[in-house]
């Protein structure tokens, strides 16, 4: 059963991996690589390794998503393609 | 029942996973992420009752602060741009 799981977390990452370099807009691409780490905090839990989740949940989830919209924010009209 | 709970979240996340590809807009993309990240801790949180460790349980604390910290700012950012 954790095999089925681990397989289907790993096409779902491949397809947002791609999903994130090929949206048009970056937003969207902001969003998948957050799919792409949630993925991973799921990948590392079933993997038994319990501290590599904890850093990889507080820097994929909170660090690189704020400091990406942040930057987006100062950024005007960044958002065209 | 273990087993059920997997079949219906692995269910739910790939509906969730569909909706964030081909979504209209960004807010529909929004969304499916939040209920992603709410099903993940939940996963989590019976993956702890599972293995019968409490450290798991720490990992659901962080992200569910986390994620929540991450909705807000992509909402947040959405709101301000127009």
């Amino acid at each position: 059963m954790m095999t089925a799981l681990v397989v289907l977390a790993g096409a779902i990452m491949t397809v947002a991996a791609v999903f994130a370099v090929e949206a048009k807009k970056i937003l969207d691409s902001v969003i998948a690589m957050s799919v792409v780490s949630l993925v991973s905090v799921f990948l590392f839990i079933a993997m038994r390794a319990p501290d590599v989740a904890i850093t990889e949940a507080s820097v994929g989830a909170g660090l690189v998503t704020a400091v990406f919209l942040v930057a987006l924010f100062r950024m005007k009209g960044g958002d065209e393609e | 029942m273990i087993t059920a709970f997997f079949v219906l979240v692995a269910a739910g996340v790939i509906l969730s996973f569909i909706r964030i590809l081909l979504g209209p807009t960004s807010s529909d993309r929004v969304a499916a992420l939040d209920t992603m990240n709410v099903m993940l801790i939940g996963t989590i949180t019976v993956i702890a009752l599972i293995l019968k460790r409490g450290i798991y349980l720490d990992i659901a604390l962080v992200y569910g602060l986390l994620s929540y910290l991450e909705t807000v700012v992509i909402s947040r950012y959405m709101e301000g741009r127009k």
